[in-house]
């Protein structure tokens, strides 16, 4: 290597003209160009990402959709002779299901030493189950 | 063939609830009053979930979106915590009921409801979210470009609302699919930690001098 081409390997720009007297630097330069397509990014051919239009608020959609069920839950509470607060109401109580902690906590109280054992053991193994599964990391979006 | 199979399920649910809420010669007026009695409690409920739904995402859109794809890449460990998560609710309220005569049974029992109350209306509007996204979520940029109102959280917490709503109204089925569902939100809530995506616990790490 020549120290005109050093010149031209330290700046290529500035001398130029050297490609056109050195063979070597010409072939060079020619693998180097053979490997390098540079080419513009399409964002029309990447995938969509969830969040692309994620925040956009189609109101008419939502206000029709909430209209149509309200509509739908008028006539239904009218064919059935209740009012529609009344039928939330009777669809929010958890009676039932306070019925049922209520007499499983009185069946344990009345129950024997061992079956409160058993109970105290399976609490302990669900929770520590339960912490296990908490400490894996989510997915989501780096699956 | 996503349409097919959607009408055909669409008239397998009809075929099924009219077959449950009026079968064949066996039926009473008494049946019927009280068949329209639950449905007008379920499409009445559906209308406060849609309001919640609706809320919580202009609330939190970011959060229940990635609860929600969090529903989609993972279902088996977002149904398997929901599961374990689910019975371990139950047996602590069992025990703080037991707890009650000791005074501190009842304010533990309060914070329990309403944490499993929590973590069951914000994972279930994930899931409503993940469901309408199943359904009616945008494939490709062509149908971004094509859609006018059908796109964005909103739109799909809607659909997710409506079509899991639909499908409860069917008697038996209705209600084994919306258990389910409320399954999965109760897991994608608490592995996500409600859409913020950080650890539970911290980790023990003892620092190493370089």
């Amino acid at each position: 290597m020549t120290d005109a081409c050093q010149r031209y390997l330290e700046d290529p720009e500035g001398h130029a003209g050297h490609l056109a007297v050195c063979e070597k630097c010409r072939a060079m330069e020619e693998i180097l160009g053979s490997r390098v397509h540079a080419q513009p990014i399409r964002v029309d051919a990447l995938p969509l990402a969830p969040w692309e239009q994620a925040a956009y608020r189609a109101w008419p959609v939502v206000i029709g959709g909430m209209l149509a069920v309200l509509a739908v839950a008028f006539a239904i509470c009218r064919a059935a002779g209740i009012s529609p607060l009344t039928a939330i109401v009777a669809g929010m109580s958890a009676a039932q299901m306070r019925a049922y902690v209520t007499s499983a906590a009185d069946a344990l109280r009345g129950a024997s030493l061992a079956w409160q054992i058993v109970f105290g053991a399976a609490f302990v193994v669900i929770n520590a189950v339960l912490v296990v599964l908490l400490r894996r990391a989510p997915r989501g979006i780096d699956a | 063939m996503r349409k097919a199979i959607l009408i055909a399920l669409i008239l397998a649910a009809v075929a099924v609830t009219a077959s449950v809420a009026a079968p064949l010669g066996t039926g009473t007026f008494h049946d019927a009053a009280s068949m329209l009695t639950r449905t007008a409690v379920k499409v009445s409920l559906l209308f406060v979930w849609l309001v919640a739904a609706i809320v919580v995402t202009l609330a939190s859109g970011r959060e229940v979106r990635y609860s929600s794809i969090e529903v989609r890449s993972a279902p088996l460990h977002t149904f398997a915590l929901g599961l374990v998560a689910v019975t371990s609710y139950v047996l602590t309220a069992i025990l703080f009921s037991y707890l009650i005569p000791y005074f501190v049974g009842l304010p533990l029992l309060a914070v329990l409801a309403l944490f499993a109350l929590l973590t069951k209306i914000y994972g279930l509007i994930a899931v409503f979210h993940a469901v309408g996204t199943l359904a009616a979520g945008i494939r490709s940029r062509e149908q971004l470009a094509a859609r006018r109102w059908l796109r964005g959280d909103l739109a799909m917490v809607l659909i997710g609302v409506l079509l899991l709503g639909a499908v409860r109204l069917i008697p038996i089925a209705g209600t084994v699919v919306w258990g389910i569902a409320s399954i999965f939100g109760v897991g994608t809530a608490l592995t996500t930690k409600f859409g913020r995506r950080e650890p539970w616990f911290l980790t023990w790490r003892t620092v190493e001098a370089g």
